[in-house]
């Protein structure tokens, strides 16, 4: 028992804070929930399937159960978070570096606004590859999809995203020339 | 003009491509801009992805870790996950909420529109709001949206689908840890930016050992001169390790990974003989094509630099 607690809290260790990043921007940058639902995953883990699954197996059930744990709440109603997650900015007390803290938040949002303007199939194989490494299959095992879907999601999305990088980056220069 | 192979370039900086097609892409890359372009924006995507930081998890990992032991073997009904506002209240308590709600916007309208950074004493001594007040309402947690068709490996995944509900998990301040605590969890995601700045410069060192070595050239049957390269990496290897377990240690899963990608080609320049031969170099150089290592150490390091200016 003691082994296998001891086992879990590696586990837990090791893919806690990237699960919680990969949450993050699957929901849009509400970090309390995805803290929430990536301890969700960790205790459903423990309860139901952690001693039965292969050790290389958890990390993928895990983020098969996150990313099914957000659609979920993608389903709910987004607005209600709204206000909410606006009164934590304005009311959050300021970092020692304010101009820094600033751009650094400005570059988040970004990524979460482009982020958010992917399909959500697409959205999760790509995080998947570029935040948390996995191979096309392995996200294909984690989405229960083909690995020639992963390709085809990954491809679409990075182009999607390139236009709109580029399409930004047009669009600020003009901005700064005018 | 879209070029027909930008899907490849994809999939090349994925290494996902065999060896051939792999070979046959960057041959095709040395003669097209357009791909030249679509790999350089995907890597730059890469790097804006990878360098995203999560807000959280600011509490102590070790609080949360041995809640969710104590819950999940004590396999007690626990209490269901905060919800965010009460819309389960009745008509009065929905119009008091409207009017306080009015009244956070007024106050969020009026600070945004005179933003300007507080003294610090008196930010610190501003407190932070509460989400929600305990017990709110008391729905019971979702369930998994749907546990995938079918297994994608043998013998896997028991599925969650009836799972009893999960526990309210908001992080709570957590005080510090008594003598004799189970778990010796870190509680910041992120190193120091000492380390940030070290792993950022490391980056950058090996970029240009690679380079170098990359460089290297060998005429057929001869033997390489790669005193320079094997010096450079006999110190790099060891400043790699511990890098590598200081991001372990912060959960920086980014830089750990690169770390770990670079540690063995590192080691094996090290390593290589006093006279090696073409075979020898030309070996490790495959691999750090094939691993793509020397543009992941670039945007990585731009993106550490960039963060920490």
């Amino acid at each position: 028992m003691a082994s296998q607690d001891d086992e879990f809290t590696k586990l837990f260790q090791d893919f806690y804070p990237g699960l919680c990043r990969f949450l993050e921007c699957l929901l849009g940058g509400r970090a309390e929930l995805a803290q929430d639902l990536a301890q969700e995953s960790f205790l459903q883990l423990h309860r139901t399937a952690w001693g039965t699954l292969p050790v290389g197996e958890a990390r993928f059930w895990l983020y098969r159960v996150a990313r099914n744990l957000a659609i979920n709440e993608f389903r709910k109603s987004n607005t209600r978070y709204r206000l909410f997650d606006r009164v934590v900015e304005v009311m959050s007390p300021t970092a020692r570096n304010p101009e820094q803290e600033y751009e650094t938040q400005e570059r988040k949002e970004l990524v979460l606004r482009m982020l958010r303007t992917l399909p959500e199939d697409q959205r999760v194989a790509l995080l998947l590859r570029e935040q948390e490494q996995l191979s096309y299959r392995e996200i294909g095992a984690v989405l229960n999809i083909s690995e020639s879907k992963v390709k085809v999601d990954i491809f679409r999305a990075r182009t999607a995203l390139r236009e709109k990088w580029t399409h930004r980056a047009k669009t600020v220069g003009a901005g700064a020339k005018s | 003009m879209k070029c027909e192979c930008t899907e490849k370039i994809s999939l090349l900086v994925d290494e996902e491509l065999s060896a051939n097609d792999a070979k046959e892409v960057e041959r095709h890359l040395l003669n097209c801009a357009e791909c030249q372009q679509a790999r350089a924006d995907f890597l730059s995507v890469r790097s804006e992805l990878s360098a995203f930081r999560s807000n959280g998890p600011q509490v102590s990992l070790r609080n949360e870790l041995a809640k969710i032991l104590a819950a999940g073997s004590s396999q007690l009904p626990v209490a269901p996950r905060r919800r965010s506002f009460a819309w389960s209240f009745g008509p009065v308590a929905a119009f008091a909420t409207l009017i306080i709600a009015s009244a956070i916007i007024a106050l969020i309208f009026v600070r945004s529109s005179n933003k300007q950074p507080p003294a610090n004493s008196q930010v610190a001594a501003m407190p932070s709001p509460q989400p929600v007040a305990p017990g709110t309402e008391a729905k019971p947690s979702p369930e998994p949206e749907e546990s995938p068709r079918k297994d994608a490996q043998k013998g896997q995944t028991k599925e969650p689908k009836n799972a009893p509900p999960a526990p309210s998990r908001r992080p709570v301040p957590v005080p510090t840890p008594r003598p004799g605590e189970q778990f010796a969890l870190n509680s910041e995601p992120v190193g120091p930016a000492d380390a940030q700045t070290m792993t950022a410069t490391h980056f950058e060192k090996s970029e240009i050992l690679l380079r170098s070595f990359r460089n290297v050239r060998i005429e057929s049957g001869s033997v390489a001169e790669v005193k320079y390269e094997k010096k450079r990496a006999q110190q790099l290897v060891y400043q790699n390790m511990i890098l590598r377990r200081e991001a372990d240690a912060s959960g920086d899963v980014q830089s750990s990974t690169l770390l770990e990608n670079l540690e063995p080609i590192l080691l094996d320049i090290a390593n290589l003989p006093e006279k090696p031969t073409e075979n020898d170099v030309q070996v490790i150089k495959d691999r750090v094509a094939r691993k793509n290592i020397v543009p992941l150490l670039q945007v990585n390091s731009a993106a550490l630099a960039r963060a920490l200016d």
